[in-house]
């Protein structure tokens, strides 16, 4: 959930701050507690009595969970008394995020600690939430889960629908979370770009939920060499690296949602526990804006999935659409002709806590999504000092990634090159590497550095068929469908790789366009520094020893730069 | 003098201590015995504190204060099984009359070891002297026996209350069960309802809907029926609150509990001081009936009411013009509020069809009761109206409700003056939803009723919690094992994040789609085996770097100076002696003998192809391993379990 309000901080600006005193919050039956912590400040919550959840996840009692950039509410079914107090500040994040380094920043002079309870930014009681709703719809979902059962059928298959900040991502960890607290294990498939699930930005990933989900770090880790406190989960990632599922016409994004969904059906087809839980699919709230191909979109992964149950939040315009588009049509499932299985649509109300992230702060986000994948969670938590022995509410592991040189002649990097829809806003792309025409899938050597070279001689990049509903590119697209607009980057290496993210695929350097694009990823190197002359480049892996030979992806576009994380 | 001084210092603390021992944590009861061990000088102070809290705690919390005592009594011994002995029938019995059946089966269990010496101790005699014992278990025979005559003569009620169950709600104007349609004229069936004699259980009972009588007909019987029996119904009340109290004791947070109590105590009072009207008494008596979980009759019912058995051939001429009011009271939403109010807290449901019995007392005694004067409407009669405990003053007054629901009353009552039995503290309704199916519509308008008895699912079923993540369990014998294991995960975790902190961890690498879709999660709170198992499938190659070390082959360096100096016959290089710290010995890394040559492991799985490591020669993915993740690996490490050849077989060669 998105809170508002959140800017950066300069961490300097606090050095003489005295943390506020603990505060008690009593919290009535039904009510929550929503509040904001900037990036840069900690702000300590320990329940002392009653119950309370974090979006579903209980909070066990007495231990004290910390809490850095983020937004988000703690709800109540019984009543509750949290303790609130002020954790020190800390500036990890310091070179990550320059406070006020965006002018978008309206509060950027403003320090990151408010004056709320425990140093929040902005901290509140509220009694109405539609967690009855969202807890019906569990129950509902349990139903059909029983029901699916008892019919030898695949458990309901759920897709969230929604605005931007609306809650989508909240409640998919609410049904996620109450799943599992019921002993079931769900298969949560993120298909936003912008925010990563267990992984960074820019990832597609499916995970399949056993065990709790975090309370501190979004919805937990990715599995690292070392030990972890609340069990790591294990996602299959995907990359892609570009924020509107629309870039292409969709062709990228619909390759990899099938591929996805297909890995998933895969697994589901396997793994009973899975079968009988069904699948929860957050989306983008991109998607949900009145644009062409977005429904075109919707369609897909409704198909792909074979989608039982459509969730709409918060949008009136989107659940008509949705009612007329698929309200008990048939389930693409191969069981659905036998078993009547039809799609519903359901309405579902906007929580009044959801608050519009701005674009600062989902940089942050980002930032710090891509920081913790590397170095692990930034946060110096004194439970784990005090508590080395039962440290367990604490995330805090700090990883070790390992520096090292690449020769970029001997690397196998694609690029996708797709001419962005905001291309004109995208202000840092000098290289204009991403306006070349669609390659052929795997295209010879040749073609390519000709290509290549014609991009390098000409001081006006040849923007074929720019997306917008053109038609040459459309027909373009359909004589040849397995055009992938992925090109390989060719030598000298540009400057542009620097602070962006290469994605290494599973996929074989050797391996066409189209494999690449479908390849799931194994995991991420940050490009430190690009030294094109000798044609070296300095990467941080997370893992030691020598970089796999596969196929890499360059997140030029998404997520994109992501300055000082070395250094 | 100084030692009495510390002896309350020492209680004092102890108290304290015990206060804080609000679950079955071995831990703290280990602690709490470690503390009385080294206290044994206060042994009395001690366990007169003990004695007191489980006397005085709520029945939540007497089994882990009474394990204390057994822990106690097991691992220290002599002075405080004297002191604890001494009483120990009087807490024994006081809290297994409080407890719910689980936690009595424990109390069973832990009576049991008391009999028999202590484990693994020389001394044959057992924990308490078996005077002790056997007290508490005669007296908890003849509960068993009670309680088991009550079962059957409820088991009696039942087969009684089937037939009406069946009958619709405005019953008296429709067919009475076919069981008395064979004893009566089919011409008197249709009017006359069931006032049978009902041979098959030996009783016979007048059906529900003719006791409550509240009928106009100037029948004598009835008549008599109409009085009230202000004693009955005080006994009724007092049945009542007495259930009331003890929910508030379990359940001391509910407000709606309380609420109940204060209700009903209040009605008491009302009722003494005689203030209410003919009419109002027989509402308040008709609802108490339909609240009472059970008759307040400790034995067969028919034997205390022989009266009924005497043939009451048309007793009741029809009654159509009620049937009318009588659908009216009986309107679902009522219903609902009642048994809402009721029910759902954590306490036995009325089984609303007993009305019919419980009225019996009343019926029998024929105690006239002078009417009163109508008093102004009592403001407590409103507010019990507004919980559902009457109907709306405007009702007539007539039968009591009957619910078409066949809510079994699983519960005895508690019966003054006997062993008590109190009733299981799970409610029935709520262990249905678990085990039975759900019911929740998904559309618009159902998602947003409050669904309370489900989130109870959610929390109150599961009451076994886990402290450092707050996860929870059912408070079965397998949540309990289930927690168990979960705790031994917390455990391990902790122990490896210790030892992890010591040296550099690194994020994994993502899984490929194959290992991903072969891969299953593993629980917190599998058996070991389990999550090992699941751990190495997750877990695909990374296994084998972890392995590497302990599994690398090595051989002790040869004593014999030519052997010494032999090659490896495939690469014709010399081993290299190295000093293990491990062995104390020289030994030659990476070497294996085969037969009576020495090879290099290496070189030997090279040219046999099936070497032990062979993720070594998948040369990037073996560095690259994924992630160690996954739970109970370390105890994989080293172990030759046979998880390991699994391990083997699913690897990419």
């Amino acid at each position: 959930m998105s809170l508002p309000g959140l800017d950066l901080t300069t961490p300097s600006g606090d050095k003489e701050f005295v943390p506020a005193p603990p505060t008690q919050i009593s919290l009535s039956k039904g009510s929550e507690w929503r509040f904001e912590v900037a990036f840069g400040t900690i702000v300590r919550v320990k329940l002392l009595a009653g119950t309370a959840e974090l979006f579903g996840t209980e909070l066990a009692p007495s231990q004290t969970y910390t809490f850095s950039g983020t937004k988000a509410a703690i709800y109540t079914w019984h009543g509750c008394t949290l303790e609130v107090s002020a954790g020190e500040s800390y500036s990890t994040v310091d070179s990550l995020a320059p406070g006020g380094s965006n002018g978008s920043t309206t509060t950027a002079t403003t320090t990151g600690r408010g004056l709320g309870a425990g140093g929040c930014q902005s901290e509140y009681t509220a009694e109405e939430t539609p967690m009855v709703e969202y807890a019906n719809v569990h129950f509902a979902l349990e139903t059909m889960r029983q029901q699916a059962k008892a019919q030898g059928r695949d458990g309901p298959r759920v897709l969230i629908l929604g605005p931007e900040d609306a809650g989508k991502t909240s409640l998919t960890k609410i049904l996620t979370a109450y799943a599992t607290k019921t002993g079931r294990q769900p298969i949560v498939v993120n298909l936003d770009p912008t925010e990563g699930m267990l992984s960074v930005p820019g990832t597609l990933t499916a995970t399949a939920f056993r065990t709790m989900i975090d309370i501190e770090e979004g919805w937990g880790s990715s599995p690292m060499s070392g030990p972890s406190a609340v069990p790591v989960k294990l996602p299959l990632v995907y990359f892609y690296p570009m924020p509107n599922p629309l870039e292409a016409e969709g062709s990228v994004y619909k390759g990899i949602v099938s591929r996805l969904a297909l890995s998933v059906m895969g697994r589901m087809a396997e793994d009973e526990d899975s079968r009988e839980t069904g699948i929860i699919v957050d989306t983008p709230g991109i998607l949900s804006q009145s644009k062409a191909g977005n429904v075109e979109l919707i369609k897909h992964i409704v198909t792909e999935f074979a989608i039982t149950t459509i969730l709409v939040i918060g949008s009136e315009r989107l659940y008509s659409t949705m009612m007329k588009n698929f309200d008990n049509k048939p389930t693409a499932s191969a069981s659905a002709v036998a078993s009547d299985e039809r799609i519903s649509v359901v309405k579902l109300s906007k929580s009044g806590g959801c608050v519009d992230r701005d674009a600062a702060f989902m940089k942050a986000v980002r930032e710090s999504q891509i920081r913790t994948y590397f170095f692990g969670n930034p946060i110096p938590s004194t439970a784990s000092a005090a508590l080395s022995l039962s440290a367990a509410s604490t995330t805090n592991v700090t990883l070790s990634p390992h520096a090292q040189q690449l020769d970029f002649n001997s690397l196998a990097i694609y690029n996708y090159t797709v001419a962005t829809l905001e291309e004109d806003e995208d202000e840092y792309d000098p290289a204009q590497f991403g306006t070349d025409s669609f390659l052929p899938g795997g295209g010879n050597e040749a073609e390519l550095s000709q290509n290549y070279q014609h991009e390098e001689s000409s001081a006006t990049p040849v923007l074929p068929g720019l997306p917008g509903g053109s038609s040459s590119m459309s027909t373009a697209e359909t004589a040849n469908s397995a055009s992938v607009p992925l090109k390989k980057l060719l030598p000298p290496a540009p400057t542009g790789l620097a602070n962006s993210l290469l994605a290494i695929t599973h996929a074989a350097p050797t391996a066409s366009a189209t494999d690449v694009r479908d390849a799931s990823i194994m995991g991420f190197l940050y490009v430190a520094d690009v030294n094109s002359e000798r044609g070296k480049i300095q990467v941080l892996a997370p893992v030691g020893g020598r970089v796999p030979p596969r196929a890499l992806v360059w997140g030029k576009k998404w997520p994109g730069e992501v300055v000082g994380l070395v250094g | 003098m100084s030692s009495g001084l510390a002896s309350d210092e020492v209680a004092e603390d102890y108290k304290n201590s015990l206060e804080d021992l609000t679950t079955n944590d071995r831990f703290q009861i280990s602690n709490l015995t470690v503390i009385a061990k080294e206290n044994t000088e206060h042994a009395m102070a001690i366990s007169r504190v003990l004695e007191n809290h489980i006397r005085t705690t709520p029945p939540a919390q007497k089994l882990p204060a009474l394990y204390v005592v057994d822990s106690i009594v097991k691992n220290v011994g002599t002075p405080y099984t004297l002191f604890l002995g001494r009483n120990m029938y009087q807490t024994f019995m006081n809290a297994y009359t409080l407890v719910d059946s689980q936690t009595r089966r424990k109390l069973d269990e832990m009576l049991k070891t008391w009999k028999e010496p202590v484990p693994g101790s020389l001394d044959t005699r057992p924990v308490f002297p078996p005077e002790i014992t056997r007290s508490i278990e005669s007296a908890l025979i003849k509960a068993r026996t009670a309680a088991l005559q009550q079962q059957q003569a409820r088991s009696q009620h039942e087969i009684l209350t089937r037939g009406r169950n069946g009958t619709p709600l405005g019953w008296s104007n429709t067919q009475p069960p076919a069981q008395t349609m064979a004893r009566y004229p089919p011409a008197s069936s249709q009017t006359v309802p069931v006032h049978s004699q009902r041979n098959g259980a030996g009783h016979a009972y007048p059906p529900s809907g003719d006791t409550h009588v509240a009928r106009a007909t100037p029948t004598i019987q009835v008549q008599q029926r109409l009085e009230i029996d202000l004693s009955a119904l005080n006994r009724d009340i007092e049945a009542l609150i007495a259930t009331a109290r003890v929910d508030f004791a379990n359940n001391h947070l509910d407000p709606s509990v309380q609420q109940r109590l204060k209700a009903l105590l209040d009605l008491q009072g009302i009722l003494q001081r005689h203030e209410l009207t003919q009419e109002q008494l027989k509402l308040v008596r008709d609802q108490v009936s339909a609240l009472a979980p059970k008759p307040v009759i400790p034995v067969p019912p028919a034997q205390t009411v022989p009266a009924v058995s005497t043939p009451p051939v048309a007793a009741t001429p029809p009654t159509h013009t009620h049937s009318q009011p009588l659908q009216q009271l009986l309107n679902p939403g009522m219903l609902a509020g009642l048994i809402k109010a009721t029910a759902a807290r954590q306490q036995p449901t009325p089984p609303p069809q007993l009305a019919g019995i419980l009225p019996q007392i009343p019926v029998m005694s024929n105690t006239p009761h002078p009417a009163v004067p109508a008093a102004p409407e009592n403001p407590l009669i409103a507010a019990l109206r507004a919980q559902g405990l009457l109907p709306p003053a405007s009702a007539p007054p007539t039968a009591s409700t009957v619910p078409p629901s066949n809510i079994a009353s699983a519960f005895p009552l508690i019966v003054p003056g006997q062993v008590r039995y109190t009733p299981p503290i799970p409610t029935p309704q709520a262990q249905g939803i678990t085990e039975g199916q759900l019911n929740v519509q998904l559309n618009t308008a159902s998602i947003k009723i409050p669904r309370h008895t489900l989130i109870a699912t959610l929390y109150e079923m599961r009451s076994n919690r886990c402290g450092t993540c707050g996860r929870r369990f059912f408070a079965t014998e397998e949540g309990k094992e289930r927690k168990a294991r979960h705790l031994d995960w917390h455990f391990r975790t902790n122990q490896r994040m210790c030892d992890a902190a010591k040296r550099a961890q690194n994020r994994s690498w993502y899984v490929d789609e194959r290992d991903w879709i072969k891969s299953r999660e593993a629980g917190d709170d599998q058996d070991l085996a389990e999550t090992e198992a699941s751990g190495d499938t997750a877990g695909g190659h990374d296994s084998n770097v972890a392995k590497k070390g302990p599994s690398k082959p090595w051989i002790r360096a040869p004593n014999d100076a030519a052997l010494r100096n032999t090659p490896c016959p495939i690469c014709q290089e010399k081993f290299e002696s190295t000093w293990s710290e491990e062995v104390q010995d020289w030994i030659w890394q990476d070497a294996t003998k085969v037969g009576s040559r020495v090879y290099h492991a290496s070189c030997y799985a090279e040219v046999t192809k099936e070497g032990p490591n062979p993720a070594n020669r998948g040369a990037p993915l073996a560095r690259t391993g994924t992630p160690d993740s996954v739970l109970g690996k370390r105890k994989a490490e080293g172990t030759n379990s046979p998880g390991q050849n699994v391990r083997i077989k699913t690897e990419p060669v």
